[in-house]
């Protein structure tokens, strides 16, 4: 064999072989780099619902307007709850006027003699005095809740936010309890990113974290928040009589769970506009 | 480099379009390498070129990922 000849294997193979390694390395890179296209843009919505019924008589929002806490976002009719805080303003004047009655009385009772006044009459009026400044705290505390009620008509912002979802005009009637409106929290802007199971070892939390959003514009930067411990198994729903509802599966074919990986902005640019709800493109640089 | 590129309304990764680039390149470097004769001077042409366009598309894979 002459040196022409070695060569022609020697290059041939050289080339075979970096093609193998090359390959290998690019489908370890894609299998098990941890990025995915799965990433979501997740905030914290507040539905808020008034503490107290009546009808809307101003909605000062408009839907989808940028709101700080403790703006007002509506108004709930008061005037039901002013009179119900004089009648209560009322039953408190009305027990206390009783119980520095029945309070004196007592007081004046227990200083005379057994021979004027029995024993008996001195222990009950005694206790109807006790009995009298219990009702007064009563109505102190009656008038407290009217007083809050009277406060809660007007429904105010909890957090930062953007008002969504407004279906509240006024006119409506407002029950207590049924969430009229959502406010977007906006500061609570994150990503939740699905990760297939085989990608999370190589994925810690802290790790740095690359954010391209679906819509484009600059590349944002994060971070590894958490990872979520749990995810429903879905060989798990029980069937009928209790029993396990297992699906039956080729026993090769395997598909990886994904996990939701929590990941916190580093900074928000100006002029990037998020939605909850939003794709995006996650890649996780492994610190190593 | 994005990983996904959209084209006509659709996302696909970017590795769909960089497979064609990686065939265009290769069959133009093909072309000269036969017009240089080179594959006079390899063992097996067709191993050469299968291996030439796996390197060709796993250098740009690896640039991407």
């Amino acid at each position: 064999m002459n040196a022409k000849s070695l060569l022609r294997y020697v290059l041939t193979a050289a080339i075979f072989t970096i093609a193998v390694l090359v390959a290998i390395t690019l489908w370890r890179h894609y299998m098990y780099s941890p990025w995915t296209r799965d990433g979501r843009i997740r905030a914290d919505a507040i539905s808020l619902a008034p503490d107290v019924s009546g009808i809307v008589v101003e909605v000062p929002v408009q839907e989808n307007q940028l709101v700080h806490k403790g703006d007002v976002l509506f108004h709930i009719d008061a005037e039901r709850y002013r009179i119900a805080l004089a009648q209560a303003n009322a039953a408190v004047d009305a027990r206390k006027a009783d119980y520095d009655l029945k309070r004196r009385e007592a007081a004046r009772r227990a200083v005379l003699s057994g021979v004027v006044v029995s024993s008996e009459s001195q222990e009950s009026s005694a206790s109807s005095a006790s009995a009298a400044a219990a009702l007064y705290q009563e109505a102190q505390a009656a008038r407290d809740t009217a007083a809050l009620n009277l406060q809660r008509t007007e429904v105010l912002a909890p957090v930062d936010g953007y008002v969504t979802n407004l279906d509240v005009h006024p006119g409506d009637y407002a029950t207590a309890g049924r969430a009229l409106l959502a406010v977007i929290d906006s500061h609570s802007f994150r990503i939740n990113g699905y990760f297939e199971e085989t990608k999370l070892p190589r994925l810690h939390v802290g790790d740095a974290v690359s954010i391209h959003l679906m819509s484009g514009g600059p590349t944002l930067h994060g971070h590894v928040e958490s990872l979520a411990r749990g995810i429903t198994d879905r060989d798990n729903p029980s069937g009928p009589r209790l029993l396990a509802d297992v699906n039956p599966t080729f026993n090769w074919v395997r598909l990886a769970q994904r996990v939701p990986v929590r990941i916190a902005f580093d900074q928000i640019p100006d002029g990037v506009v998020l939605a909850s709800g939003m794709t995006c493109t996650v890649i996780v640089k492994p610190h190593d | 480099m994005p990983r996904e590129i959209e084209l006509f309304g659709f996302f696909m990764p970017t590795l769909l379009p960089m497979f064609l680039l990686a065939f265009g390149l290769q069959w133009l470097l093909d072309s000269v390498l036969a017009r240089l004769g080179f594959y006079a001077h390899v063992w097996h042409p067709s191993l050469f070129r299968f291996s030439l366009f796996v390197c060709l598309f796993g250098a740009m894979g690896l640039f991407l990922y």
